[in-house]
C-alpha cells in the first residue's frame, strides 16, 4: 500500500493504480477524452492533467499513466490545472466545434467561446486515437491509422482507400468519443451483423429465447477474436472468467443401441428465384423472417414495420414459393397455407392493412383448419386465387409508385391483377437439408426422390428405416406440421422404448458347414463385418451370428460350397430362379 | 607504418567536402607525384575540425601549421613553396579579424585554444576509416580495460563517479541511467545511440560520426558490458550518408578485429550492433518515438511513464544515449571517473560541443568545458560579431531552447544556468545573433520548425504551436494588438506545462524568453507598427532619397525594373518615387539599389 | 412390316435394400413396365453366386441381370462391389460360351429410382427382345459339358 495526499485527503491505495484510477474510486471528476480503461493510456489529449506537488516544485502530469508513488501530494482542480485544461479545451474547441462532448465539457467549464480561429465549423475529431488504437490494439485489423503530421495530423485508411482488410466490426464508431465516425453501408453490404437480415446482433448471444441450455455463446462468424485474432474484450470483463476463447469443438463417442433422427428441414434460398425480388427489393421477407419480425425479443420489439420504420398499409403472403412447381420442388410443403394465414391473422391484429393471400389451393387439411381458414375470410383477409408471377417495384400508375406490386393470374376471373402493396412475404417451400446426404451415409439411409431420408416403409414403417435401431421423427422425413411431428416423434420414442434391453437380430445369417469347409479362408476376406474367423484346432472357417448381417458375400464366394445363409440357401435361390422359368 | 617527413591533414568533414575539400585532395596528391615527394608527404583525410567556417583547411603535421580557405589553384604553389622549399605559406594561412599578422600554427589559433577536446579528441588528426590509426591513438584501450579488468557494476559506477551527464539535452545522469537499465527485470535488454540529430544549425553529432566513428562504437560496447544488453541500435539521420558510411565500415573493422560481434576479447561477451536509418522526422530524437521508428511504427513519442529504461524497444528494457554521450564513454574508463570529474562545474562535469553559427567571425564547432563563459567562447573562440556589428542575443538549444541577451553575456554555461535562464543546453546548438535581428521574426522562425515538426499527437502541440505561430505571423505583419500578448504567454506556458513530449514541453521556450528579455520589442511590433531591426517587412516603410537618387545614381532606375508591382515611378536622371498605397513592401528596391537611395524606416 | 412379339425370359437379382424397394416404389406409383423380368429377391447383389446366372441360362432365360445399390451406398459397405467384379468376369466367361454379352447386364438403381428401375426394366427388354431367344444348342453356344 502506497500514501499519497489527493485534494488534501489523505489515503492509502494499492501500488501500480494511475492517478486516475484513485481518482474515479474517490470519485473525484477529472475530464478525460482520450481514455478508456480497456485501452493502453495515450495520454494526448491531456486534459486529465494534474498538478503533483514536489518538494522544490510542482508539476502538471496527466494521470491517466501516471502511477501513484509513496508521499505523492496531488491537487486534481488547482488554479494551474484548471487553467491548462482550459486552455487545451479551447485549443479542441477549435478543432472540432461540432463535436459535442467538447461542447458540454467548454460548457462546464463556464467556456463560451475559443480565441481560436475556427477552420470547418463541422469538424468534430479530436484526433484522440481512439479509433485507431481500437482498430490496432483490440481488434487488431491495422485499418485505420493516422496520416500527416502535426497541426493536418487525421484519421484516415491506408491510401485514403477503403480497406480491404476493415471487419465491418464497428468498433471504431463505438469508442468514438464524438461521432465523428460512423458506421455506413459500402461495398453493398450491411455493416451491422443481422440475424436473418433483419436487425444488428451481437457476436454474444443467447441463440434464441427457449433455447437449450440457456446460455449465451460466442458467434464465430461475428467474434472479432476469431477474425484477427485480438480483440477478447469479453474475457477482460467477465469477473467469473467464464469466457475461454481457446475452447474447441470436441468430438465425443458415446456408445447407444439406437438413434432418433430429427435433423428437420430448410427452406428454400429464395435470392435463387429472381422474379420475387428477394434480396433485391427492400421489404420482400420470407415467412421465418416474419416470424422473426413479430417476435416479442426480434428486431423491432414486435411491430410489424417496414425496413424504413413505417408500418405497412398492403401486406401481400405468396403461397408456394418453389413449392408444387415443376421448376423447383413437386410437392406440397404441406404448412404454409395454415401458417400464412396465420400470418394474415397476426397482420390484422398488430397493424391496420390489407392482407393479400396469393394461393394455389387451400390445403386446410387438418383439425379444425378448415374453421381457421372461414374464419380469416370473415377477418376480411383478400384471397387470390392465382400464383404469384412476379414482385416488381416497376410503377405504371400513380398509385404503384413507390411500392411493391405483386402480379398474379387470378384463376377464378381469369385475368391478370396487379396488386400494390408495402410488404411481401414469401412462404419458401420446405426442403431436405444441404447436409442430409452425409447423415445418410452416416446411418446407411436411403432418400425418398424429393431428398428427404427414407422410412422404411410409407406405410407399414413410417418411423422405422431401413437400418436397424434408427428412426426418424419430424421434417427430416418430409414437410410435416407441429401435430404430426410430434406424433412421430412420440412414434418413433415408443419404437425405441420398445426395442428393450435385447435386440433382437433378423434370422438371415450365413452358415458354414463344418464337414464340408477346407478351411481356404477366402470367405474371411469378402466378411465387412469381421464376423469370420479360422478355427486353428479344425482347420476350418466359422461364422459368428451376433455378428453377421447376413449379406451372403461370403456365401458368393465359397468355392466349396461349404457357406450357406438362412433364409437366402443356394437351394432356396436356385429353386426360384428354377421356379422363375418354368 | 612508414614515416614521412610530413603528413598533410586535409579536413574531409561535410562542410569542407561540400567547399570542394577532395578536389583539394586530388590536386595535392597529383602536385606530390609530380614533384616527386610521393614518398616523404602523405596526404591523409579526416574527419571535421570544427572550424568549418574557413574550410577546405589543410592540417600539416608534425609542424602544425593550418591552412584555410584552399582551393585547387593554390595547391601547385603551396606545395612548391612549403613542401619542396620548406617556406610556409603565409597567404593561405589564418588571420584573425583585428589582426594584420597571420597565425601560422593551428594551436596557437583562438578558435582552437581556448578548446579541450574529449568527445572530439581525434578529431583531424585520424583517418576516421582506419581502424588502426583509431587505435593508435589509445582506441580500444577503455574498452579492454573494461572487459579484462572491471564487473559491470565497477563499470557503471565510473560513468557514475565522472557524473557525466546525457549530451542529448535533457541532461539525466548517464551512469543512474545505465544502473536502472541494468536493474530492469527482462533479461532480453537493448542499448540505442541517438543520432537522429535534428536540430537546425547543429552538426556536433555528424562530426563525430564522420571524424571518429569508432570512439562511438568503443563506448556502446563498454555500455552493453556494463547494462547486460546483447544487441545495439545505432538510430541515424537518413540526411548524414557520409557519417553512416564511415560507421559502416567501422562495424566491419572492429568486427575483423574481434571488437565486436561473438565473444569480444575472449571474454565470452558478445555483443552486436545494426545502424538504423532515420526517415527524417524531427520528433524521432526524442526517445520514445526514436523507439518507435526503430520498431516500425509512426514515429511518435508514448506517454512516459512508463520509461524506456524499463519498458522500451518491444517492451524491453533500453537504454539511449545520445552520440556524444557514448563518445566520452571510452575516455571515462581509460582515464577514470576522478580526472574527469574535475573538469566542469559542481553539477555538470566534463566538456560540451557546441555548434557555434551566426553573426560571429569563426563558426564552427567547439569544444569547450563545462562552466565556460558566454563571453569566452563568443568574443574568445568566435572571434566576435562581423562587421564590427552589436552582439544582441544568443540562442542555445536548438529550436526548442531560449534567447539569452547581452545583459547575460558572463553567464557560465551548465544545464543549470541555462535552464534558469530560459533557456537549456539541448543538443549544442548557438546562434549568435547582431543587432539586425528582430527579436519577434526569430521567434516565429523557430515556431514555424517546431510547429512543422510537431507529430500531431498531442493537442497542446498540434494545435497550440500552431496557433502561436498564427499570432506571432500576425505581430509580425503589424496585425496584434496588446491582447495577443497575454494569449501569446498564456498558452506558451501551457503548452510548455501540457505537452506530451520534449517537443512540445520546449517549443514555447524561444517565445518566452524573446517575451521576457525583449518584450519592448514586440510592443513597438503592435502598438508602433515598427520592426526596430527592420526584418519583418510587411513593416517597413520603404521611401527613395530623393537628392541621393539624383546625385549619386542619376536616376538610374533599376529599382524602378525590378519592382514587381510597378509601385515606383520617375524618369531617367530624374528622383524616383515609390507609390506606398501599391507597394507590398518586398524589398525589391532596397536590394538592388547601389546608391543607398533606398531608405527604409 | 412385321412386329417383332418375342417374350424372352429374363431374370432379374434385385438387391433387397435398394432395388427390390425401387421395384416396390415402382409399383405403389403405378408405373408400367414389361413383365418379362422375374425378380429373384436376394439380400445383396453380392450374394449373387455365379452359378445362380449359368443356372439360369441352362434353365432357359435369355437374359440375366442383376440390380445393386449405386457404388458407395452398398447396405453392406461394399458388396455391389463384389457383384460388378464377379460381373466383369461373368461377362468374358459368357462369350466364350457364345452367348452374347448384352444377355447380362449389371444396374444400379436406389430405393427411391422406381423411375428408373421402370426404364431400365422396359430397355433391357427391349433390347433382349432384339437380340431374339438364346439357344445354347445352335452350334454357335456349344456346351464342352
Amino acid at each position: 500500500m502506497i500514501n499519497i495526499t489527493l485534494n488534501g485527503k489523505k489515503l492509502s491505495v494499492e501500488e501500480g493504480m494511475t492517478i486516475l484510477q484513485v481518482a474515479q474510486q474517490e470519485r473525484i471528476d477529472i475530464p478525460t477524452l482520450c481514455y478508456h480503461p480497456l485501452l493502453e493510456p495515450y495520454a494526448a489529449c491531456r486534459m486529465c492533467v494534474v498538478e503533483v506537488k514536489g518538494d522544490s516544485k510542482s508539476e502538471l502530469k496527466t494521470s491517466c499513466n501516471t502511477k501513484v508513488q509513496e508521499g505523492m501530494v496531488i491537487e486534481t482542480d488547482s488554479e494551474r490545472t484548471l487553467n491548462a485544461r482550459r486552455l487545451n479545451i479551447e485549443l479542441l474547441m477549435a478543432r472540432a466545434p461540432a463535436a459535442k462532448v467538447i461542447q458540454e465539457m467548454a460548457a462546464q467549464m463556464g467556456i463560451e467561446k475559443t480565441p481560436f480561429p475556427i477552420e470547418n465549423p463541422e469538424a468534430k475529431c479530436i484526433l484522440c486515437g481512439m479509433c485507431v488504437r481500437v482498430c490496432e490494439d483490440v481488434v487488431g485489423a491495422h485499418v485505420l491509422t493516422f496520416e500527416e503530421r502535426g497541426f493536418e495530423r487525421k484519421v484516415t485508411t491506408a491510401f485514403n482507400m477503403p480497406s480491404e482488410k476493415c471487419i465491418e466490426c464497428g468498433a471504431c464508431a463505438y469508442f468514438c468519443p464524438t461521432e465523428a465516425i460512423r458506421v455506413e453501408d459500402f461495398r453493398g453490404r450491411e455493416v451491422l451483423h443481422s440475424e436473418l437480415t433483419l436487425g444488428p446482433t451481437t457476436a454474444i448471444r443467447i441463440p434464441f429465447m427457449q433455447s437449450t441450455p440457456n446460455v449465451p455463446f460466442i458467434d464465430k462468424d461475428n467474434c472479432i477474436h476469431f477474425k484477427t485474432d485480438k480483440c477478447k474484450l469479453c474475457e477482460m470483463v467477465c469477473e467469473p472468467e467464464a469466457i475461454n476463447h481457446d475452447v474447441e469443438d470436441t468430438f465425443k463417442e458415446i456408445e447407444v443401441g439406437s438413434a432418433v433422427l430429427a435433423t428437420g428441414y430448410e427452406l428454400l434460398d429464395c435470392s435463387n428465384m429472381p422474379q420475387y425480388g428477394y434480396g433485391r427489393l427492400d421489404n420482400v421477407i420470407t415467412s421465418l423472417e416474419f416470424e422473426h419480425l413479430c417476435h416479442a425479443s426480434g428486431p423491432t420489439g414486435g411491430k410489424i414495420l417496414l425496413k424504413d420504420g413505417r408500418e405497412p398499409k398492403g401486406v401481400a403472403i405468396l403461397h408456394c414459393i418453389g413449392s408444387r412447381d415443376e421448376n423447383y420442388m413437386k410437392y406440397c410443403s404441406r404448412v404454409c397455407c395454415m401458417y400464412a394465414m396465420k400470418m394474415a391473422h397476426l397482420v390484422h391484429e398488430k397493424v391496420d392493412a390489407e392482407v393479400y393471400e396469393f394461393y394455389i389451393d387451400i390445403r386446410a387439411f387438418g383439425k379444425g383448419y378448415e374453421e381457421f381458414y372461414n374464419r380469416m375470410q370473415k377477418e376480411g383477409t383478400h384471397f387470390i386465387r392465382g400464383k404469384a408471377a412476379e414482385v416488381t417495384n416497376a410503377a405504371l400508375i400513380p398509385e404503384e409508385e413507390n411500392k411493391l406490386i405483386v402480379r398474379a393470374e387470378d384463376t377464378t376471373v381469369n385475368m391478370i391483377r396487379r396488386i400494390p402493396v408495402d410488404l411481401v412475404i414469401l412462404c419458401p417451400a420446405i426442403v431436405a437439408r444441404k447436409d442430409s446426404e452425409k447423415i445418410m451415409k452416416l446411418f446407411g439411409l436411403c432418400s425418398t426422390p424429393d431428398g428427404f431420408f427414407k422410412e422404411q416403409h410409407p406405410k407399414l414403417g413410417p418411423v422405422s428405416t431401413d437400418a436397424d435401431g434408427i428412426f426418424l421423427a419430424g421434417a427430416c422425413q418430409g414437410p410435416k406440421d407441429i401435430p404430426d411431428t410430434v406424433a412421430q416423434g412420440a412414434g418413433a420414442a415408443g419404437a425405441v422404448m420398445s426395442l428393450g434391453d435385447e435386440v433382437a437380430i433378423e434370422p438371415i445369417f450365413s452358415a458354414i458347414d463344418e464337414e464340408i469347409c477346407v478351411g481356404c479362408k477366402i470367405c474371411i476376406g469378402v466378411c465387412p463385418y469381421d464376423a469370420i474367423s479360422y478355427v486353428e484346432d479344425k482347420k476350418i472357417s466359422s461364422i459368428e451370428e451376433t455378428l453377421c448381417k447376413g449379406c451372403g458375400a461370403c456365401v458368393a464366394a465359397c468355392p466349396s460350397g461349404a457357406a450357406d445363409q438362412n433364409c437366402f440357401t443356394n437351394s432356396q435361390i436356385e429353386a426360384e430362379v428354377s421356379g422363375a422359368l418354368f | 607504418m612508414k614515416p614521412y617527413r610530413a603528413e598533410l591533414m586535409v579536413c574531409a568533414g561535410t562542410g569542407c567536402v561540400s567547399n570542394g575539400a577532395f578536389q583539394v585532395k586530388d590536386a595535392l596528391e597529383n602536385e606530390i607525384k609530380e614533384r616527386g615527394l610521393e614518398n616523404e608527404v602523405r596526404v591523409v583525410t579526416t574527419g571535421c575540425n570544427g572550424f568549418c567556417g574557413v574550410g577546405p583547411l589543410l592540417v600539416v603535421h608534425p609542424d602544425g601549421i593550418f591552412y584555410q580557405l584552399l582551393t585547387t589553384k593554390d595547391i601547385p604553389y603551396l606545395v612548391e613553396e612549403h613542401f619542396l622549399k620548406g617556406r610556409p605559406v603565409q597567404r593561405l594561412m589564418y588571420t584573425p579579424p583585428e589582426d594584420k599578422l597571420p597565425v601560422p600554427k593551428m594551436s596557437e589559433i583562438e578558435f582552437f585554444k581556448h578548446q579541450m577536446l574529449i568527445a572530439l579528441r581525434n578529431r583531424g588528426i585520424i583517418d576516421p576509416e582506419n581502424i588502426e590509426e583509431y587505435i593508435a591513438r589509445d582506441g580500444y584501450t577503455g574498452l579492454a580495460k573494461a572487459l579484462n579488468g572491471m564487473t559491470p557494476e565497477e563499470i557503471i559506477q565510473t560513468v557514475k563517479d565522472s557524473k557525466l551527464r546525457g549530451r542529448g539535452g535533457a541532461g539525466f545522469q548517464t551512469g543512474v541511467k545505465w544502473e536502472l537499465t541494468r536493474k530492469a527485470k527482462e533479461k532480453t535488454k537493448y542499448i540505442v545511440c541517438n543520432a537522429d540529430e535534428g536540430d537546425p544549425g547543429a552538426y556536433m553529432d555528424r562530426s563525430i560520426l564522420e571524424s571518429d566513428p569508432h570512439s562511438i562504437l568503443e563506448g556502446m560496447i563498454i555500455g552493453a558490458r556494463a547494462i547486460g544488453a546483447q544487441q545495439g541500435f545505432i538510430y541515424i539521420r537518413h540526411e548524414y550518408p557520409l557519417a553512416m558510411k564511415r560507421l559502416l565500415i567501422a562495424i566491419d573493422q572492429a568486427k575483423e578485429y574481434g571488437l565486436l560481434g561473438d565473444n569480444i576479447f575472449d571474454t565470452g561477451f558478445s555483443f552486436d550492433i545494426q545502424v538504423h536509418r532515420g526517415a527524417g522526422a524531427f520528433v524521432c530524437g526524442e526517445e520514445t518515438a526514436l523507439l518507435s521508428a526503430l520498431e516500425g511504427q509512426r514515429g511518435e513519442p508514448r506517454p512516459r511513464p512508463p520509461y524506456p529504461v524499463e519498458h522500451g524497444l518491444s517492451g524491453y528494457p533500453t537504454n539511449i544515449n545520445n552520440v556524444e554521450t557514448w563518445a566520452n564513454i571510452p575516455v571515462i574508463i581509460s582515464r577514470g571517473a576522478k580526472w574527469y570529474a574535475e573538469i566542469g562545474t559542481e553539477n555538470s562535469k566534463g566538456t560540451k560541443v557546441f555548434s557555434l553559427v551566426g553573426k560571429i567571425n569563426n563558426t564552427g564547432l567547439v569544444e569547450v568545458p563545462m562552466g565556460i563563459k558566454l563571453r569566452d567562447i563568443i568574443y574568445g573562440i568566435g572571434g566576435g560579431i562581423p562587421d564590427g556589428k552589436k552582439f544582441k542575443a544568443v540562442q542555445t538549444g536548438g529550436p526548442s531552447g531560449g534567447c539569452i541577451p547581452d545583459s547575460l553575456i558572463d553567464l557560465p554555461i551548465d544545464y543549470e544556468s541555462l535552464k534558469e535562464a530560459g533557456s537549456m543546453m539541448g543538443s549544442g546548438g548557438m546562434v549568435v545573433m547582431d543587432e539586425d535581428t528582430c527579436m519577434v521574426d526569430v521567434a516565429r522562425y523557430f515556431l514555424t520548425f517546431t510547429c512543422d515538426e510537431s507529430c500531431g499527437k498531442c493537442s497542446p502541440c498540434r494545435d497550440g504551436t500552431k496557433y502561436l505561430l498564427d499570432i506571432l505571423t500576425r505581430i509580425t505583419e503589424g496585425k496584434g494588438n496588446m491582447e495577443d500578448l497575454d494569449l501569446l504567454e498564456g498558452l506558451s506556458k501551457v503548452v510548455k506545462e501540457t505537452a506530451l513530449c520534449g517537443l512540445g514541453q520546449t517549443a514555447p521556450n524561444p517565445i518566452l524568453t524573446t517575451m521576457k528579455y525583449f518584450r519592448d520589442e514586440y510592443e513597438s511590433h503592435i502598438k508602433d507598427k515598427k520592426c526596430p531591426a527592420k526584418v519583418c517587412r510587411q513593416l517597413n516603410i520603404y521611401t527613395i532619397d530623393e537628392e541621393r537618387c539624383v546625385t549619386e545614381g542619376h536616376g538610374c532606375g533599376v529599382c524602378m525594373r525590378e519592382c514587381p508591382e510597378k509601385a515606383i515611378t520617375g524618369e531617367k536622371k530624374k528622383a524616383h518615387k515609390i507609390n506606398q498605397e501599391i507597394c507590398v513592401k518586398c524589398g525589391a528596391c532596397y536590394d538592388v539599389c547601389r546608391f543607398g537611395a533606398v531608405i527604409v524606416e | 412390316m412385321e412386329t417383332n412379339t418375342f417374350e424372352p425370359k429374363i431374370v432379374g437379382f434385385l438387391c433387397r435394400w435398394c432395388t427390390y424397394q425401387g421395384a416396390d416404389l415402382a409399383g405403389t406409383s403405378r408405373m408400367e413396365y414389361p413383365p418379362n423380368l422375374i425378380p429373384v429377391r436376394v439380400m445383396c447383389s453380392g450374394r449373387v453366386d455365379p452359378s445362380f446366372v449359368m443356372q439360369a441360362y441352362s434353365e432357359g432365360a435369355d437374359a440375366v441381370v442383376i440390380f445393386g445399390c449405386h457404388l458407395g451406398d452398398c447396405h453392406y459397405q461394399e458388396g455391389n462391389y463384389k457383384a460388378m467384379r464377379r460381373y466383369h468376369l461373368l461377362k468374358k466367361m459368357i462369350e466364350e460360351l457364345g452367348i452374347e454379352p448384352q444377355r447380362l447386364q449389371l444396374e444400379w438403381v436406389s430405393a427411391s429410382e422406381g423411375e428408373r428401375y421402370q426404364k431400365e426394366v422396359s430397355r433391357i427388354f427391349s433390347e433382349v427382345r432384339e437380340l431374339g431367344p438364346l439357344d445354347l444348342n445352335n452350334g454357335k453356344a456349344q456346351s464342352n459339358g
